[in-house]
């Protein structure tokens, strides 16, 4: 039972849970009310016995108070990304117990919680690659979104998309909520990512009418050989780490932003994957991100740490590019979503 | 973090309003560059010259409030849900077109400014001039 500080609305809840889940088969999640009543489960049965000391437990607070908790058992649940995806999401139910009788608040919140569960928790296991990311929604909806996902044709190259839509606010989380599918589809059924950007740039110039712009990057990796054909619609450069100690080096080119023009004039880009190479894909929510006396952690900072941990497989990469931001951020919120992807080809 | 903005009104060829930018332009002020603007326009203000000269840093939600400006600038509805789309359109096609608006043009862009601007091609729909007396010399 809740203490009447805000009811969690069991279907609505159910419903995000489902999509949210759906992205990992490694995690099972329950919303559990403060008598420890499951009232969502949302993949696989974690049973009516489910209490908060089960696994991993964080707090959903309403107006100030304890309302309830979230519940996620599984394998997946050491995951940092996983631990921070839950953790938006239990502010989220929060947000939406708390809106609930004003309904502009409540539209915010449920918007809110869509967008982190339309956030890819995790790559697909890939053989010889390392697929790792990191992703922190930002207190207001903001618009980021990645997707590391196997295509459907020979060989199951793996696609790769980064974006960030501008601004904040609902219509950002609206217009990622569009745009991702779009790009999604349009990198499965076309040519290269080039041709994917262009035709999701023409679907968003026809169809949406929003103030807004998407920075993207989508990528096609050929696992077999370690071609990776790139395109880049605005968004900050790809960084290759060479496994052979070389200089860092910026996979410099690209066209303009999605949705502002009707042709996005954006070259492919061939980059070669060897043996031990690593990508660095960001947003802008990395260097950006501002410290407590105001400094912008900036990619000076960003270079420095990759530099630093450039042998390290990919998943410790993101981790110490997550760590170093959290740090130089000290207790500053986050102003905006930070997201980073790095692909690692394993040595040989 | 700060963002400054002073107003300051000289004729040229026509009567020119300058609108410098000092400190940083995110996430956190955009829409109140949108909103000043706004209030330019509502008094009839017709051209813009955007003074950058001061402006350290813009984030991406700086594209937003340039795009917004335009728009205001030509009695558009400013971004929103519902509108902005189309009439950016219409401008985007003047720009393939070979022109661009006149009524907002840019001085004095530093840098990192110009980096953003030409990274995500915004920099297509302004006029651009190296500092404020050429430009007010030019418009």
């Amino acid at each position: 039972m809740t203490d009447g500080r805000g009811a969690l609305d069991a279907a609505r809840v159910e419903r995000i849970l489902a999509r949210f889940a759906a992205a990992s088969d490694r995690l099972r999640v329950a919303v559990v009310d403060m008598a420890g009543d499951p009232i969502a489960v949302s993949v696989g049965s974690i049973g009516d016995r489910v209490t908060p000391d089960d696994g991993l437990v964080l707090e959903i607070r309403c107006a100030g108070g304890l309302v309830g908790h979230v519940v996620a058992i599984g394998p997946a649940i050491d995951d940092p990304t996983v631990v921070s995806a839950l953790d938006a999401l239990a502010a989220g139910i929060g947000e939406l117990a708390e809106a609930e009788d004003h309904s502009l608040a409540s539209e915010l919140a449920q918007a809110r919680l869509a967008q982190r569960s339309f956030v890819s928790l995790r790559g697909p296991a890939v053989p010889g690659y390392d697929l790792a990311s990191h992703y922190e929604a930002a207190r207001e909806i903001g618009g980021d979104f990645f997707e590391l996902f196997q295509l459907q044709r020979r060989r199951r190259p793996v696609g790769i998309v980064i974006a960030d839509v501008t601004g904040k606010g609902i219509g950002a989380g609206m217009l990622m909520a569009f745009a991702r599918p779009v790009i999604h589809a349009a990198l499965d059924a076309s040519r290269g990512p080039a041709d994917a950007l262009e035709r999701t740039n023409r679907i968003l110039v026809d169809e949406i009418r929003s103030g807004l712009f998407i920075t993207a990057i989508a990528g096609v990796l050929d696992v077999t050989t370690g071609r990776l054909r790139m395109a880049n619609a605005g968004h900050e450069p790809p960084l290759l780490v060479p496994g052979d100690d070389g200089p860092i080096g910026t996979v410099e080119g690209g066209g303009v932003l999605l949705g502002a023009f009707r042709s996005l004039g954006a070259p492919e880009l061939d980059v070669r994957l060897r043996p031990g190479d690593s990508l660095v894909l960001y947003t802008d929510g990395v260097t950006d991100a501002i410290g407590p006396t105001g400094e912008r952690f900036g990619e000076p900072r960003l270079l420095a740490t990759i530099e630093a941990a450039r042998r390290a497989p990919a998943h410790d990469i993101v981790a110490a590019l997550r760590d170093a931001v959290a740090e130089f951020r000290g207790t500053v919120p986050p102003a905006d979503d930070v997201t980073i992807v790095v692909i690692g080809r394993h040595r040989a | 973090m700060a963002l400054q903005t002073t107003v300051e009104r000289v004729d040229g060829r026509v009567p020119i309003t300058v609108l410098a930018l000092e400190g940083e332009l995110d996430a956190s002020n955009f829409e109140r560059v949108i909103d000043e603007v706004r209030g330019l326009y509502d008094a009839g203000d017709r051209t813009l010259l955007l003074d950058l000269s001061g402006l350290t840093f813009m984030a991406s939600s700086g594209l937003v409030a340039l795009h917004g400006i335009v728009l205001v600038m030509h009695g558009d509805q400013p971004p929103d849900l519902e509108g902005g789309w189309s009439a950016f359109h219409a401008l985007t096609d003047a720009v393939g077109g070979g022109g661009r608006q006149a009524e907002v043009q840019l001085c004095g862009a530093q840098p990192a400014v110009t980096r953003v601007l030409e990274r995500t091609g915004l920099d297509r729909l302004f006029l651009s001039h190296p500092d404020r007396a050429t430009a007010i010399a030019a418009i």
